[in-house]
């Protein structure tokens, strides 16, 4: 009788990696689900939209998984010439639905159909088969694909409110809400006007599709946690670095426990530690590189949403340091053979981490002090031209960033405020929505009452700077 | 931590109430190899032997290959040996007489000084019959403080060692305490699989009579039986290299019982346990055989193979070698033939799930290993000397990817 001569192990678990995407895809299931329901049947019910564009939401979900599927399979067929059937073989082994489905649900909810398109395709080709396929790429397919969109057409990217929130809260997103605070806000200011931390743990506040429900963010986490699914060491330790720097931050900028609770409720945070940062090709392998990933991931989400204009910070942080990978194997591995060695990084973190909360809790105290009475050094008048009893002053005041703008007055009355120059404004846009520059020049008299636009308080205080700082130079 | 995996032993298959005797085959053909090295032969076609008789030997470590049966050498020839190599062997018919060289019995098996018990283990040739084929000898030079009997046989599928000790539980403990006079030592423990009651139960039976001699069950894991992880268990030590560095020594069980036979009688075990088991088999069971047999005559006599895409293995099926044919002949290490189908596996690109990472119990990182296999350098940083083969890297992975096979293949650049 003849054997079949093979290496062994001769017996297999019966574990294997189309049951693994399976897991991740019932972990997504209730995720989903909630979208559906949260996005289209309350908008459905609750608003006057029409029935075919309350399902908005439902369409870019299917986009973008059909997208990502659709292009795989012509890769395989057209670009590496497999037969129609080999491709749709291959595409069943390579998780290919999963990066048009994550995409998809990391969007606002009114991004156009073709946007999401695009950004399943260009994730599923550009990050995942240019790299040589399933398992050789670099970066997460899904948040390239995201990259795209947001360089390409961020303008269309919108407000994540949907139309029942734009109903019953005029006002961006919590995160977006906090940055243009300045970070800093009572409870009332920060969480109030959404409800409480428990509607930030449901998921009944504004945000992206998916990524709202914390709790079932959560309950899917343990489900890929306890069958060994995923790294669990990764969202661990990233919400962990997020909640304990944002409580150090809380203290020191003097706001209670509220804070850093706030901080992992809101924005992709939850979604991006346990469905992102945990795919396995673009994580490390060793435990310590796991660990490692999780702290740099959280130390660089704090530093993205206190230090730069952009509220987020989630899917820039694990873009980036999907880049830093192989790095933290190195060093995973290094210290399995050496452990003692272990202070060389603890130490590094450490200081990284005191530089960084001791930055923050100064600028966030700074801008906290700077009241929007302390004009005079954050307006300055660089030309004054006179024609007749018309004046024209040239001034800059400091927003997010400079905003320039030329001022008529005419018999101490401001005519006419025109904006040469917001480069430098991230929500412009709502600016513009509210005709604020008007509302600006008609409340001259009494600008200290006017209340700034929700979502971009920094460019509303510079105007009113603006106008502040032009009369009194008129009186004097 | 020890690390290591549970593992659907189903062992109950192949146990049974007594072993089947097939120790008197017409032909024995003895593997001149100890150790996976390859030994001298000593005798001519038709000599005459004894059992005892000095048939060949190797030559760097002076280890005798001694005669298991009384009879003529017929041939010497080539067999398959259980790394799945044709070795050279020595054919020797047997006449069925048990003739040996010297009839001794030893009433009080103590009674023995160390450097003669040193002498009496490399006379009788005996080996660790656990699968490494050792010489035994070589683990007493040094002094030691403890010894650690390893009944865990953590292979799923075997019980010839379960067998062994349901069997001969009281020689197995009288062994271990005339070893413990002569070599000084401390204490002696027998470790088991903390689920496996037949052990417990037989050893429970005679272990009072003997006050240095301690039961420490150990976690039902694979690879439990694993050195390194034994001397973790049950003295909580760790050392570099070898068990002596910290005093310690192991053995396997049925290694105890062939020092028992070299103790008592002063000749060579002959005679083991192996187990015949497996889905593919119909009557999984436990023989009784003659060193040197042929299992395919045997396995004929028993039953039959069934299903289809079979594998043939030397062992168990974590870290056992399939064969292409089943006329492997029975060396001391052999503890079992497993006859099952082949799986069907779902092969896929590596996802770097880190699972082999998780669960090696050498603490290795196979998948890296598998993706710098051809980088000398960075190999070496990942230490794959360190690997001992137990194959649950491959086992775990859910790409069904072969990455024990790379790691063996990097021990062997990394040696270069």
């Amino acid at each position: 009788m003849k054997f079949i001569k093979e290496n062994g192990p001769h017996i297999k678990s019966d574990d294997n990696s189309s049951k693994i995407m399976t897991r991740v895809l019932i972990a997504l299931i209730p995720i989903v689900c909630y979208a559906i329901f949260k996005n289209t049947i309350l908008v459905y019910f609750f608003t006057s939209q029409s029935f075919f564009s309350s399902l908005h939401p439902l369409f870019m979900i299917i986009t973008g998984v059909c997208v990502s599927l659709v292009s795989e399979v012509l890769w395989f067929k057209f670009v590496l010439k497999k037969s129609f059937n080999n491709s749709i073989k291959e595409t069943k082994k390579s998780f290919s639905i999963i990066p048009g489905l994550l995409l998809s649900l990391v969007l606002p909810t009114n991004v156009p159909l073709w946007v999401v398109a695009f950004g399943a395709f260009c994730g599923t080709i550009v990050g995942k088969m240019l790299y040589g396929g399933f398992g050789q790429n670099v970066f997460n397919p899904a948040l390239i694909g995201y990259l795209f969109i947001s360089v390409s057409y961020n303008s269309l990217l919108g407000s994540p409110l949907n139309a029942y929130e734009l109903d019953a809260l005029a006002g961006a997103t919590p995160l977006t809400n906090l940055t243009s605070l300045g970070y800093y806000g009572v409870y009332d200011s920060v969480v109030g006007s959404y409800g409480s931390l428990l509607n930030f743990f449901t998921g009944t506040i504004p945000g992206a599709i998916g990524e709202v429900s914390k709790l079932l963010i959560l309950v899917g986490f343990l489900y890929l946690a306890i069958t060994k699914t995923i790294k669990w060491r990764i969202p661990i330790t990233y919400i962990l670095t997020v909640f304990i720097l944002t409580a150090i931050i809380g203290y020191g900028i003097g706001l209670g426990l509220w804070y850093p609770l706030f901080h992992v409720l809101s924005g992709g945070l939850l979604f991006g530690a346990v469905f992102m940062a945990t795919d396995p090709v673009t994580s490390p392998v060793t435990q310590i590189g796991q660990v490692l990933h999780g702290i740099s991931l959280g130390i660089l989400t704090v530093a993205i949403r206190f230090l730069t204009p952009y509220p987020e910070g989630v899917m820039t942080s694990i873009l980036f340091m999907n880049m830093l990978v192989p790095l933290f194997d190195k060093i995973g591995v290094k210290l399995k053979y050496a452990f003692k060695k272990i202070y060389i990084p603890i130490i590094i973190y450490l200081i990284l981490v005191v530089v960084l909360v001791l930055t923050i809790i100064s600028n966030v105290n700074n801008s906290k002090n700077n009241t929007v009475d302390d004009v005079g050094n954050k307006v300055t008048i660089t030309e004054t031209k006179k024609d007749g009893n018309k004046t024209t002053y040239i001034v800059t005041s400091k927003g997010w960033g400079v905003i320039k703008a030329e001022v008529e007055v005419v018999d101490k009355e401001i005519k006419s405020i025109i904006v040469t120059d917001k480069t430098g404004e991230t929500q412009w846009s709502e600016i513009e929505k509210e005709n604020y520059i008007y509302k600006v020049i008609t409340n001259q008299k009494d600008i200290n009452n006017l209340d700034a636009v929700s979502g971009s308080t920094f460019s509303s205080n510079a105007l009113k700077n603006i106008v502040k700082k032009v009369l009194s130079e008129e009186l004097k | 931590m020890i690390r290591g995996l549970k593992i659907d032993g189903k062992k109950e298959m192949s146990l049974s109430e007594e072993i089947i005797d097939f120790s008197s085959p017409d032909k024995v053909y003895v593997p001149l190899m100890n150790n996976n090295t390859p030994c001298d032969c000593l005798v001519k076609k038709g000599k005459k032997v004894k059992k005892g008789t000095v048939i060949g030997i190797r030559k760097n470590m002076d280890f005798p290959v001694l005669s298991p049966v009384s009879g003529i050498v017929v041939d010497i020839d080539k067999c398959l040996y259980l790394n799945g190599e044709e070795v050279p062997c020595v054919v020797i018919e047997n006449d069925k007489k048990e003739t040996v060289l010297k009839k001794v019995l030893v009433d009080d098996i103590a009674k023995y000084t160390k450097e003669e018990f040193v002498e009496l283990l490399k006379k009788c040739a005996v080996t660790g019959m656990g699968g490494s084929d050792f010489p035994t000898f070589f683990k007493y030079k040094s002094d030691a403080s403890f010894l650690i009997v390893n009944a865990v046989e953590c292979e799923p599928y075997l019980t010839a060692d379960m067998m062994l000790v349901k069997l001969k539980a009281e020689a197995i403990l009288e062994s271990i305490d005339a070893i413990r006079k002569i070599n000084n030592i401390k204490k002696c423990f027998i470790a088991f699989k903390e689920n496996n009651d037949i052990v417990r139960n037989a050893f429970l039976e005679y272990i009072g009579r003997y006050e240095d001699i301690v039961l420490s069950p150990v976690k039902n894991i694979y690879p439990m039986g694993w050195e390194r992880h034994l001397v973790k268990s049950v003295l909580n030590l760790e050392y570099e290299r070898y068990p002596s560095e910290v005093g310690v020594i192991v053995n396997n069980v049925s290694t105890i019982f062939a020092i028992y036979k070299a103790l008592k009688f002063q000749r060579n075990i002959t005679k083991r346990i192996v187990t015949i088991t497996g889905e593919g088999f119909t009557e999984p069971i436990n023989v009784l055989v003659k060193v040197g047999t042929d299992m395919s005559s045997i396995i004929k006599k028993i039953g039959k193979y069934k299903g289809e895409k079979l594998k043939f293995i030397a062992g168990g099926p974590m870290m056992g070698t399939a064969l292409s044919s089943d006329h492997i002949v029975v060396s001391n290490n052999l503890g079992a033939v497993t006859i099952i189908s082949d799986t069907e596996d779902y092969k896929n690109e590596c996802i770097s799930c880190s699972k082999c990472v998780n669960v090696c119990p050498a603490k290795l990182c196979p998948v890296l290993i598998m993706k710098n296999i051809d980088n000398v350098n960075e190999l070496k940083k990942l230490h794959p000397e360190l690997c001992v083969e137990c194959g649950l890297c491959s086992y775990v992975c859910p790409s069904k990817l072969g990455v024990r096979d790379f790691v063996v293949k990097a021990k062997g650049k990394v040696r270069q």
